[in-house]
């Protein structure tokens, strides 16, 4: 059972092993939101939890921590061990005889939440059961249950049984298995012996596959009897217990496909076969009655639709218990957690104790975990992006690069510096990684924050049969996971690394990962800024004959600038809030029909995105006697454990834009609401606009990115085109393009006041990065309009951590960033 | 009239030639049939030309997507070549014009091959314009013309607006300028014609010119004011070119050295290319009495002078940078020298500010072989000069994160061929159809060097010719 | 009298300082001259023979304020009136942005506009044909032309005066219209 969290109560969080919860964890969009909250800072909140995060290769979440460590897989489990000890000594509680183990930060992250005590969390990534007992036991202590963990509302969003699927496999081979029937399900592609569970499929009698398409699985069954697209489907979803959602369609189904609900009905020999009424009928009789005051079903029925969720005032015991789903005779006791929740936990699962024994756990753990292993760890880690690969034909998330490396299109050994210059590899040198007795030839990708000793690997690439997107691209990291004690370990304990032949080039859209000692991004740290909220700002400031200016008090023109009396859109983004995730940038893509490249297209450098998250490492600190060239050298290299940072980059709208002065053709002006307009089909490619762009936010179209054989992703064909948003132009070749603060939608938004004779409110207007972003980290509104969030907080920054990137050019943007604020010990 | 001209000078045109003489070494070039030499050279030529018109075709109908450029580096070769063309083309211009003005007699030797060097650089230049715009069928919005969006104009902020009026302009100046001072050697051309064909042909392209003095008359007021426009016309014109940089806002570029750094460049570099036409046209039409050695000992020393104002200017963008303070500016210039560009900066550095400090010694001033060969090295070094400021200064801007690297496409490449088979194919048309001296100025100041020639082998030419009889004037007005 | 209608005395020189002092001589002598052909301009000639300056320059001048007339009329209406648009945040009419164009089309005009008057005053266009007393006035010799039909003295005073003035031969041409 998995519990779910409320990161908005915790003051202090620690993160042990793979626990990207602000990335790839599942309900990690609410997490994100809920961990935000915390970090966001105002003039009414001085204060912001700490987070420490104990990992082996850099994730989001790791990222975004106040404090990072680098562990092995190996240490997990004693990492762990010696949190609990020194919570316990400090909780006057008794001590577990575990290994010792030297762990920077682990003294103060103890510490911290000894003393955030009921507003603290400990979450661990691990599989290993024991390990999650004792961060269990460590929540106890810190009186953690009901006030940051709830095990009432537990997540159903991972329900597998690694154990039971085990056994499935075997019997598969053992050829005890008649009957099989994959719905979203892969496993010939993602389980780790999926080639030979594939092989022995032919032994099952009867098998039948609802995918969509003839994918590694369906590509072997009987019969494929494809499900309705989600789109096209009606459904329900239970995400969290006691939190109900409904899904119904957005078109009638394109192909003639039939949902797989009512080919269950159909084969089971239901008398109504429509599906429609299944639904209906179940929630009239289970969910319906838990809604107090909603009068008649059909009331209700409509109303859910509308919201799309329904959340009961109390919340019951789950209809489903995920206890029971699996009734299989191999199903092994240890697979479970101990932690047993009551029998009818009430909605925070405040009623829950922990018990178990810590002792046998430290025993358990002493076996497995060593503090000094030499051998090389290989760990298989999800992409934000592509995650477990069943949508690697989606062209958009394949060429969104990861948040971290910046690269795309590929997947690639992530490598410690130090690994790497001993073994003399750059990035791009193809290495023979070798382990469970599965081997692959992969490229290298330095990977700052990785920890010494250990390689990470990205599962969800190389398959075979995804589509013409997502074949061939990177390879198979499945075979590299196995069982271990029942269940599955994304850890290959042991692998060898040898240089093989050749290189194979990594597409990254950044390759420069240091910020060179620029005040474009500014950061203070906590007790800093609560001394001066000013704290971490370059002001610039021009010395003129009348004494030093503000670089926006000058200039030749007497105006000094048009008054925008009308809207003034503009937008605040606040870099304690993102988490660098991403989500933005798809949705800017898919929003405004930006094209999709391709590898070699984002390797020349040409990837079209209009906002991109830049990621910046630190650098070490350069020794005062080295020379300038020497200097500069030092600052392009990262540190082994650098400090992360996510910028996000877009078209800053500038007043005094140096795009528009340049174009001949005045295909970049600007509006009457601020907007620096682009006016595609004025534009002639003369790219002026974009050398003289400082923030590098425009984008060419270098050939002719629809109905072309050499880009064909979904601007090549009909069905494709119908992802394409009718109310935004698809770009000729020749012309440019950036961000326009989605005028579509203001137009809109716009058009749609006036009809209703008002002024548009705030928060009707919302472009597509703001509206996808989980944490609220893009605001985004009418500068002009008092009311709106975004000239409050325009208003009360300026001065505190309000920034322009390169104010002193002079460029008047309409974009404002928030200083980032740390909290480090 | 004779010119009065210091006997301490040497002469300008050697071996005492006559006006006949003059008329038929020049025009004997233009009646002969085809060397076999020209053939070769023009072939070559029309396969450069064939290369470049399939690099074009793959721009043009695949788009710029075919070179090399990304995000960060939206210009590299295309504006490189288009300055380096326009560059080259100052110097006959400057030749013509502003060296007219001084009173340089030296000029008249290569005058016309200069300019019609310009004529030709410029239309390569205008290439470059028309291969760099990502929609090339509406190249001509940038032209003010009335038209049914609006009307909508053009953005008269732009310096590439300013461009297109002063690359206009100066072409249309430099063809009128030097199809003016065409007409009265076509017109001899014409009188001596020997065929129907060219006789009309040359008749239709001399206007019917006569030489009468009252036309003359005209025709040297109208050289004087054209000299006297085209002179700030060059200025302004490379000006110009310079502020596409110069008005940006990215480190490298937003300086205010371009103008007069940018203009001595232009005068260099042209200087350079007269150089390596002028000392293989002299060679091949056996011009080595009017293109003399003193000549390219004259055009030696303002490559040493332009050559020094480019180096001083280098110099100064360094302590700038350095003076300024301002990181994005310093940064820009350490990676010039120290970063992966590197060796375009050494190269630059190597070709334009040392090699043309050789040409302070008088035997390498006065070889044909060594200056043959240093204005090639000059010519190489501006074309680095241009390729360090477009692409080092795009590729490592105010962000990191933008970083990127630029690597030339063959298509790259072959667009640059392109335009020197354009240009080597007008060039070798113009050497062939069209007399490459300007015959009738080269008579004007024939008799003076011919004075010193008659005064330095005075025993044997006097008896030669019976227009030395005439030779001192009745009356002697003063030179102009 | 002779048909003197269309008849031309040409006298031939091969050295320009002979011609120009000819030239004096020759007017002195009572001979008005049609004109002197020349393969090169010959300073002072066009003194000796009593040609007003051209006026030319002055053209040029008046063209070249129709073109900064022009240009600035041209851009200060289309930016400031016409459409003005907000463009890098500058002024509608940013006047140091215009000055390049100004400049250009001043040149442009002036020279075009001197340029097209020379060749029409010249009477010069494609195809013109020439009207040549002696061919070689292109190539090395300088060619006095006196009109019969406009000079009261008889042809033969005339073709000593000018053979005495340093004329290596003199011909007679006849001009059909």
């Amino acid at each position: 059972m998995v519990p779910t969290y409320n990161f908005e109560n915790a003051d202090v969080v620690v993160g042990i092993g793979a626990a990207d919860f602000l990335g790839t964890w599942p309900g990690s969009t609410e997490y994100s939101y809920q961990y935000a909250q915390q970090r966001k800072l105002s003039k009414d909140k001085k204060q912001m939890s700490r987070h420490y995060q104990f990992e082996t290769t850099l994730s989001i979440t790791g990222a975004n921590a106040d404090h990072r460590t680098p562990i092995k897989p190996s240490q997990e489990g004693l990492v762990v061990a010696a949190l609990y000890n020194q919570v316990a000594k400090l909780t006057g509680g008794a001590a577990i005889n575990a290994p010792a183990i030297q762990v920077t930060n682990l003294d103060k992250a103890a510490k911290d939440l000894v003393a955030a005590k009921g507003r603290a969390v400990v979450i661990s990534g691990s599989k290993d059961v024991n390990v999650q007992i004792l961060t269990n036991a460590i929540n106890s202590l810190i009186g953690a249950n009901g006030k940051t963990i709830d095990f009432g509302a537990a997540s159903n969003l991972k329900a597998g049984n690694d154990t039971a699927m085990a056994a499935f496999v075997q019997e598969v081979q053992q050829g005890k298995v008649a009957a099989v029937l994959f719905y979203n399900a892969n496993p010939v592609y993602d389980y780790p012996t999926g080639k030979t569970f594939g092989e022995n499929l032919q032994k099952v009698g009867l098998r039948i596959s609802f995918a969509d398409r003839f994918d590694e699985t369906a590509s072997l069954c009987e019969y494929v009897c494809p499900d309705h697209h989600y789109l096209e489907s009606w459904g329900d979803a239970e995400p969290k217990r006691g939190y109900y959602s409904v899904i119904q369609p957005t078109i009638n189904p394109i192909f003639k496909t039939r949902a797989a609900q009512e080919s269950l009905l159909t084969w089971a020999g239901a008398t109504n076969k429509n599906y429609f009424a299944y639904l209906q009928n179940f929630w009239r009789t289970n969910v319906y009655p838990q809604a107090k005051g909603a009068g008649s079903f059909e009331n209700f029925w409509t109303q859910t639709l509308h919201d799309g969720v329904f959340e009961p005032k109390t919340v019951s015991a789950s209809i489903i218990q995920p206890e029971t789903q699996v009734n299989n005779s191999n199903t092994n006791d240890a697979a479970r957690p101990l932690t047993q929740p009551t029998a009818t936990p009430a909605a925070t699962g405040s009623g829950v104790t922990f018990n178990a024994d810590v002792n046998a756990v430290a025993a358990a753990i002493g076996q497995t975990y060593k503090a000094n292993s030499n051998a090389t760890e290989l760990v298989l880690y999800e992409k934000s992006g592509i995650g477990n690969g069943d949508q690697a034909n989606n062209p958009y998330l394949q060429e969104f690069p990861d948040p971290i490396s910046r690269a795309c299109w590929d997947n690639y050994l992530a490598v410690p510096k130090k690994m790497a210059v001993a073994m003399e590899l750059v990035q791009g040198d193809l290495v023979k990684v070798e382990g469970k007795g599965y081997s692959i030839e992969i490229p290298v990708l330095i990977q700052p924050g990785q920890a010494e000793g250990t390689v990470a690997l990205a599962i969800g690439y190389g398959r075979e049969k995804a589509g013409k997107a997502g074949n061939k691209v990177g390879k198979n990291a499945y075979p590299f996971a196995s069982l271990v004690n029942g269940t599955m370990s994304f850890v290959a304990p042991d692998v060898k690394i040898s240089k093989a032949k050749g290189k194979w080039e990594i597409a990254q859209v950044q390759t420069h990962h240091t910020i060179m000692a620029r005040p474009i991004v500014q950061e203070a740290n906590l007790n800093e800024y609560q001394q001066n909220p000013a704290a971490g700002s370059f002001r610039p400031v021009v010395e003129s004959s009348e004494g030093p200016k503000s670089p926006t008090e000058i200039n030749i023109w007497k105006a000094n600038g048009h008054k925008y009396l009308n809207h003034s859109w503009g937008m605040v983004i606040d870099m304690n809030s993102c988490t660098g995730c991403g989500a933005c940038v798809v949705a800017c893509n898919v929003e405004n029909n930006v094209p999709v490249v391709g590898r070699q297209e984002v390797i020349n450098r040409r990837e079209m995105h209009w906002l991109r998250i830049d990621r910046y490492y630190s650098a070490d600190p350069v020794p005062e006697e080295a020379g300038l060239i020497e200097k500069n050298r030092l600052l392009e290299e990262a540190s082994a454990n650098p400090e992360v940072v996510f910028q996000p980059m877009l078209c800053q709208h500038c007043q005094q834009a140096p795009c528009e002065t340049v174009c001949p053709v005045l295909a970049t002006t600007h509006s009457s609401e601020g907007l620096n307009q682009m006016t595609y089909n004025r534009c002639i490619g003369t790219r002026y606009c974009a050398n003289n762009c400082p923030y590098k936010v425009r984008r060419l179209n270098w050939f002719k990115y629809h109905n072309n054989e050499k880009f064909d992703f979904h601007m090549n064909n009909d069905l494709g085109k119908m992802v394409l948003n009718p109310d935004v132009t698809v770009r000729a070749r020749g012309v440019m393009e950036k961000c326009s603060f989605c005028v579509q939608r203001i137009q809109e938004g716009k058009l749609n006041a006036k009809k209703e004779r008002r002024r548009p409110k705030d928060g009707e207007i919302i472009t597509a990065c703001a509206q996808s972003c989980a944490t609220g980290a893009i605001v985004f509104g009418d500068l002009n309009d008092p009311e709106t969030r975004v000239a409050q907080m325009w208003e009360e920054e300026q001065g505190k951590r309000g920034f322009r990137v390169l104010e002193e050019i002079n460029v008047r943007p309409q974009i404002t960033y928030l200083t980032k604020i740390r909290n480090k010990a | 009239m004779s010119h009065v001209v210091s006997p301490v000078r040497e002469p300008l045109v050697l071996g005492g030639k006559t006006y006949a003489d003059v008329t038929e070494d020049i025009c004997r070039q233009v009646e002969a049939k085809p060397t076999k030499l020209w053939n070769i050279a023009f072939l070559i030529s029309l396969v450069l030309l064939g290369i470049g018109m399939y690099s074009a075709y793959r721009t043009w109908w695949y788009g710029i997507g075919e070179w090399g450029l990304n995000k960060t580096v939206g210009w590299a070769w295309d504006i490189t070549n288009f300055v380096w063309w326009v560059g080259i083309g100052h110097a006959g211009t400057l030749i013509s014009a502003i060296l007219l003005l001084f009173r340089q007699k030296w000029r008249t030797a290569i005058n016309r091959a200069a300019e019609a060097m310009t004529i030709f650089a410029v239309l390569c230049a205008g290439t470059f314009i028309l291969l760099h715009v990502g929609r090339v069928w509406l190249a001509y919005w940038c032209l003010p013309l009335p038209n049914t969006y609006g009307s909508l104009w053009v953005n008269f902020n732009s310096p590439l607006v300013w461009d297109v009026f002063a690359i206009s302009t100066y072409l249309t100046v430099s063809l009128v300028f030097w199809y003016i001072g065409l007409i009265p050697d076509l017109a001899t051309i014409r009188d001596r014609a020997k065929t129907k064909t060219a006789r009309i042909a040359y008749g239709i392209l001399s206007f019917g010119w006569d030489g009468a003095a009252k036309t003359w008359q005209r025709y040297e007021a109208v050289s004087l004011i054209l000299a006297g426009l085209s002179t700030p016309l060059v200025l302004s014109v490379h000006t110009i070119v310079s502020m596409d940089f110069a008005t940006s806002v990215i480190p490298g570029w937003h300086t205010t050295i371009f103008p007069p750094y940018f203009v001595a460049g232009a005068i260099f570099s042209g200087f350079a290319m007269v150089l390596t036409l002028m000392l293989i046209t002299r060679e091949v039409f056996d011009l080595k009495e009017y293109i003399t050695i003193q000549h390219m000992d004259v055009m030696n020393k303002i490559i040493i002078i332009t050559g020094s104002i480019v180096g001083v200017a280098y110099i100064t963008e360094f302590f700038i940078a350095w003076y300024s303070g301002v990181q994005y500016e310093q940064y820009a210039f350490l990676n010039r020298m120290s970063g992966p560009y590197w060796w375009a900066y050494w190269s630059m550095m190597t070709c334009n500010v040392i090699s043309p400090q050789l040409l302070w010694i008088k035997k390498i001033r006065q070889s044909v072989v060594a200056t043959f060969i240093l204005s090639i090295v000059v010519n190489i070094g501006m074309w680095f000069e241009r390729f360090v400021i477009i692409v080092t200064s795009l590729h490592r801007d105010y962000l990191p994160s933008s970083w990127a690297m630029f690597y030339p496409t063959l298509v790259d490449i072959g667009d640059y061929i392109l335009t020197f088979g354009l240009f080597f194919t007008l060039f070798f048309l113009f050497a062939k159809f069209l007399p490459v001296v300007n015959m009738a100025e080269i008579k004007a100041i024939l008799k003076t060097s011919s004075d010193i020639q008659l005064e330095a082998h005075k025993p044997t030419v006097k008896a030669a010719s019976h227009s030395e009889a005439q030779t001192r004037p009745a009356y002697n007005k003063d030179a102009e | 009298m002779e048909h003197n209608e269309n008849k031309f005395l040409v006298g031939v020189y091969d050295d320009e300082d002979v011609v120009l002092s000819a030239v004096t001589n020759v007017r002195n002598n009572g001979v008005r001259i049609y004109e002197v052909y020349t393969p090169f301009p010959i300073h002072g000639l066009d003194e000796v023979l009593g040609y007003k300056r051209s006026g030319l320059p002055r053209v040029a001048f008046f063209f070249g304020l129709t073109g900064t007339t022009l240009a600035l009329t041209m851009m200060i209406w289309m930016m400031g009136y016409d459409w003005p648009m907000i463009v890098g945040g500058k002024d509608f009419v940013a006047f140091p942005d215009f000055i390049p164009v100004t400049f250009e089309l001043t040149v442009l005009l002036a020279s075009l506009g001197m340029v097209g008057t020379f060749l029409i005053i010249s009477s010069l266009w494609p195809g013109k044909k020439p009207l040549l007393f002696d061919s070689r006035c292109t190539d090395d010799k300088f060619i006095m032309a006196v009109d019969l039909g406009k000079n009261k003295l008889s042809a033969d005073e005339i073709t000593s005066i000018l053979k005495n003035s340093g004329a290596v031969e003199v011909n007679t041409k006849i001009v059909e219209e």
